[in-house]
């Protein structure tokens, strides 16, 4: 490590999300009510490029927070605005939320954004964006994905049906061009402006047993064409696969993480790119581990590969003996830092880590 | 409530130059700390500032002999109404949360406290003593800190790398709390990491160590006291006492030395050794009062005017560290959680509100909770409870009727409340009479119906009898051999009416104790009897 700071947040949190001005946002997810959606700022030594010495601001303050009566799984912020939008059990629906103005920390609950609540449907996995208008892309399942804009609550975009696969995730490529990725594997790709396009991409990938896929995309830098970042997908076995959407035929790398078996599920499967690191990701969700890989030199052959880097901190920092072992519900990335990153565990514990690359070129 | 001076800064002012003159209390470590961090900042502030308006030495000593000192949990009767308590706070050594009641009301001050323990002081404890208000510090409510681990490691490494390069580390301390912490973490890495490199500590600072120590062992931590009793505690394999000398010795070194904010004494003038080196490291504990060597090197300023106009350049790093703990808000949640109290006010130094912390402070405990700022009055209702005792007899008739006594309902009681001489009594009726010296009255209703009926009254007694016991069966209804009727303890009489013989006058009469039978039976009566009676 070049460096590494643990916190303890009151309550586990399963996301962390960037915000302006540096902010990063967490929220609760446990089963009872009172669950709290936390924007923090963080300290000053993870601000700044260098790092700096025994500085006394070495903590995170809470700026603002709600009281959410569901459990939080998914938070998004929505650009151009100061409205955010959190989902989570028991259905489909969004909560919509208002950062406060000046005088006031608090982050009002303001009226949800109703979806149709058909039987079997979990949590909506959510994205947002603000191009013609601020809109958040959500669904449950493949074949109830639609875009609302957010203010006026307007249904701008409904996704043809492509299966009832549940869904993993969904990404904004640009702001015309969505990717849904099913449980299954199954990515699919399709077009706001014309509602019928949708069009399977990737199949599943075929499998004795069923895994769990999840899966990364790049943000991609200025000028680049967001269709030539490859997609990452990872599975609640340890299988990554990499494709590049222009050529999808076949696979620009399979490899195998080393994740201990048998799995602990699928719940807190996560996988991201670097965002200033040419074909580094990070993968989370098996234990109390983040692996991170270099992936550049990768090919199809779907042999193990080895990380450059495991942060073990969740696996030692518990209080306690006893209990479960801490599992680490999500990652992501610090934006400019390159070697920095933050994750968060069952235990409550939120680390901030930054690792030196022993030798190469990372 | 501590030593600090952002909380003791003012007695002697208050007491010397402002004129208080009632008592003064706090623990006995705080008595025998306070004058000295109270005389330090008096020497620096009218010394070196140059303040006129401030008081002496002589205040000082006369402020401190009017204190009294108090123990953990001891009540103290401050006058006939007035109590006082102290409870454990954590933060520094001999800091205390207060408890201030007058009769069945009371409110908890708590000072600066840590619901955390650290290598030296265990964590704030209080009972569930459920105050009308509880007062919390809470400028660090919205603080989410990083871990000691991460704290000391920082610490630790900043030392070893001004060692391995040659150079001197210079940790200006207090005698009292942190230097301790920091002897035991140097020493613990120093054994770990095999360092060969000599840690020293000023004698002065021992000895006052020590010697409080002693007499303080109670108020420290489990570990510390588990470790005093087998061996003297600045007693260490690579510690060791420091001599003038040594400062000009080669190679590299770590130092503890006091003063803590390089004010005077040793430690400046090792400062003023070491300083112009760049591979040396001062790393200041703590917080430095204006004016002091400490607070300009850590305001940035690296030229300081010493004696004798001459400017020293100051090469070497300089450092922070701060191990203080105060509460956050999981701290707060957890002493509110502790102590139960009917309403909250929390004392901070935000200029916004924390509108989500009162929020949440509300929602999870159903008490209100305020946030008044500096100069505003807030006024808080309570409710209080005045005790009343029960005579014994009384207690023992009342709880022998009725359904069997629940601890979890409240039973009612009739009884008679006397309030004498600010002493509340509840005593059966007929003791307060007595004691009062009155006679108990009796009050009886009589009522008059009319019924039409020309038979002889005798009959019409007969009549209403054998109309009564029908309809009466749960209740006694007899037929007295002097021709009156009685159910349960009502009586009726039946006379004829002065003016017409055709009606019969029912003399229906009951006591207060009755009334609701008496008034059901004349209402019945009222009805008329029915024709066809035996």
């Amino acid at each position: 490590y070049r460096d590494l700071h643990t916190f303890e947040l009151q309550a586990p949190t399963r996301l962390i999300e960037w915000a302006r001005g540096s902010r990063v946002c967490v929220a609760g997810y446990g089963q009872s009510d009172g669950n709290e959606i936390l924007q923090l700022i963080p300290p000053p030594t993870l601000l700044t490029k260098e790092t700096q010495g025994l500085c006394p601001e070495r903590d995170f303050k809470v700026e603002c927070g709600g009281f959410s009566e569901r459990p939080v799984y998914s938070l998004k912020y929505v650009p151009d605005t100061s409205l955010l939008v959190t989902s989570g059990p028991p259905d489909s629906s969004l909560q919509v939320w208002q950062m406060s103005a000046e005088d006031s920390d608090v982050i009002k609950s303001v009226s949800p954004i109703a979806t149709e609540n058909g039987t079997g449907q979990s949590w909506s996995k959510i994205t947002t964006i603000s191009a013609r208008a601020p809109w958040v892309l959500h669904g449950s399942r493949l074949d109830r994905v639609q875009i609302t804009e957010v203010e006026s609550r307007k249904n701008v975009y409904t996704a043809a049906s492509g299966g009832s696969e549940e869904l993993s995730s969904l990404a904004f490529l640009d702001c015309n061009t969505l990717l849904l990725c099913c449980a299954t594997g199954r990515l699919c790709l399709a077009d706001v402006r014309q509602p019928q396009s949708l069009v399977e991409a990737v199949s599943a990938p075929s499998a004795p047993c069923s895994e769990h896929w999840c899966m990364g995309t790049r943000h991609g830098a200025q000028g680049l064409e967001p269709s030539s970042q490859p997609v990452a997908r990872l599975s609640s076995k340890g299988l990554l696969t990499l494709t590049d959407l222009r050529k999808t035929s076949e696979f620009l790398a399979l490899a195998k993480a080393r994740v201990p078996s048998p799995g602990s599920g699928a719940e807190f499967l996560c996988v991201s790119w670097a965002p200033a690191l040419e074909g580094c990701l990070a993968i989370s969700g098996f234990d109390g581990t983040v692996h991170v890989y270099d992936t550049q030199s990768w090919d199809s052959s779907g042999r193990e590969a080895e990380p450059i880097f495991v942060h073990k901190g969740h696996a030692f920092g518990g209080a306690g003996g006893s209990g479960d072992p801490p599992l680490v519900t999500v990652h992501t990335w610090h934006l400019q830092k390159p070697r920095t990153l933050l994750s968060a565990a069952s235990d409550g514990s939120l680390h901030v880590w930054d690792w030196v690359q022993p030798c190469g070129k990372c | 409530s501590h030593f600090h001076l952002d909380h003791c800064g003012a007695l002697p002012y208050f007491s010397e130059m402002v004129g208080y003159d009632g008592p003064i209390y706090m623990t006995h470590p705080t008595k025998a700390i306070c004058p000295i961090l109270l005389e330090d900042y008096r020497k620096i502030t009218v010394d070196k500032k140059g303040e006129t308006n401030f008081f002496t030495s002589q205040m000082i000593k006369d402020c401190m002999k009017k204190v009294v000192a108090v123990h953990l949990h001891q009540t103290v009767q401050v006058d006939e109404e007035l109590e006082i308590k102290a409870y454990y706070a954590g933060h520094v050594l001999g800091a205390a949360m207060f408890q201030i009641k007058v009769g069945c009301e009371s409110v908890v001050y708590t000072g600066d406290y840590n619901m955390t323990p650290d290598r030296h002081l265990g964590a704030a404890w209080i009972d569930k003593c459920r105050p009308d208000l509880l007062i919390s510090e809470s400028t660090y409510a919205t603080t989410i800190r990083d871990s000691k681990r991460c704290r000391e490691r920082d610490f630790l490494k900043k030392v070893h790398e001004t060692v391995e390069r040659g150079g001197k580390v210079l940790i200006p301390v207090f005698a009292l709390g942190r230097a301790q912490e920091l002897c035991i973490l140097l020493e613990t890495f120093w054994e770990r990491m095999n360092l060969k490199a000599p840690i020293y500590f000023s004698t002065g600072l021992t000895e006052k160590a020590n010697h409080y120590y002693k007499l303080f062992i109670t108020w420290t931590n489990q570990k510390i006291r588990k470790t005093f009793v087998q061996r003297n505690m600045f007693e260490f394999k690579h510690i060791k006492a420091f001599d003038r000398a040594f400062a000009d010795n080669p190679g590299p070194m770590v130092v503890f030395a006091t003063p803590g904010m390089l004010h005077a004494g040793q430690s400046l003038q090792i400062f003023r050794k070491w300083a112009g080196n760049e591979k040396n490291m001062v790393i200041m504990p703590g917080y430095c009062v204006q004016g002091t060597v400490g607070h300009k090197i850590l305001s940035g300023q690296r030229k300081l005017e010493m004696e004798g106009r001459q400017i020293l350049e100051v090469k070497m790093q300089v450092e922070y560290m701060s191990f203080s703990a105060h509460a956050d808000a999981k701290g707060i949640m957890q002493l509110i959680r502790q102590a139960e109290p009917r309403n909250v006010l929390l004392v901070h130094g935000e200029a916004k509100k924390m509108e989500f912390l009162k929020q949440k402070i509300e929602q999870e405990f159903h008490v209100s909770c305020f946030m008044p700022a500096n100069g505003e009055t807030t006024t808080i209702l309570t409710n209080p409870c005045i005790p009343v005792d029960i005579s014994l007899g009384l207690l023992k008739r009342e709880t022998a009727i009725g359904p069997l006594a629940d601890a979890k309902k409240p039973k009612l009681m009739h009884g008679t409340l006397l309030m004498k001489d600010n002493s509340f009594r509840l005593v059966s009726p007929e003791q307060a009479l007595k004691e009062l010296g009155l006679a108990e009255h009796q009050l009886r209703f009589t009522c008059r119906v009319h019924i039409q009926d020309p038979r002889k009254e005798h009959e019409t007694v007969l009549r209403v009898y054998n109309h009564l016991k029908g309809i009466l069966k749960d209740y006694s209804v007899q037929h007295l051999p002097d021709g009156s009727i009685t159910v349960e303890s009502i009586l009726i009489q039946a006379t004829a009416h002065s003016e017409d013989q055709g009606t019969k006058v029912l003399l229906v009469s009951w006591t207060y104790q009755d009334e609701e039978l008496g008034s059901y039976l004349t209402s019945l009566l009222k009805k008329g009897l029915p024709q066809s009676t035996p």
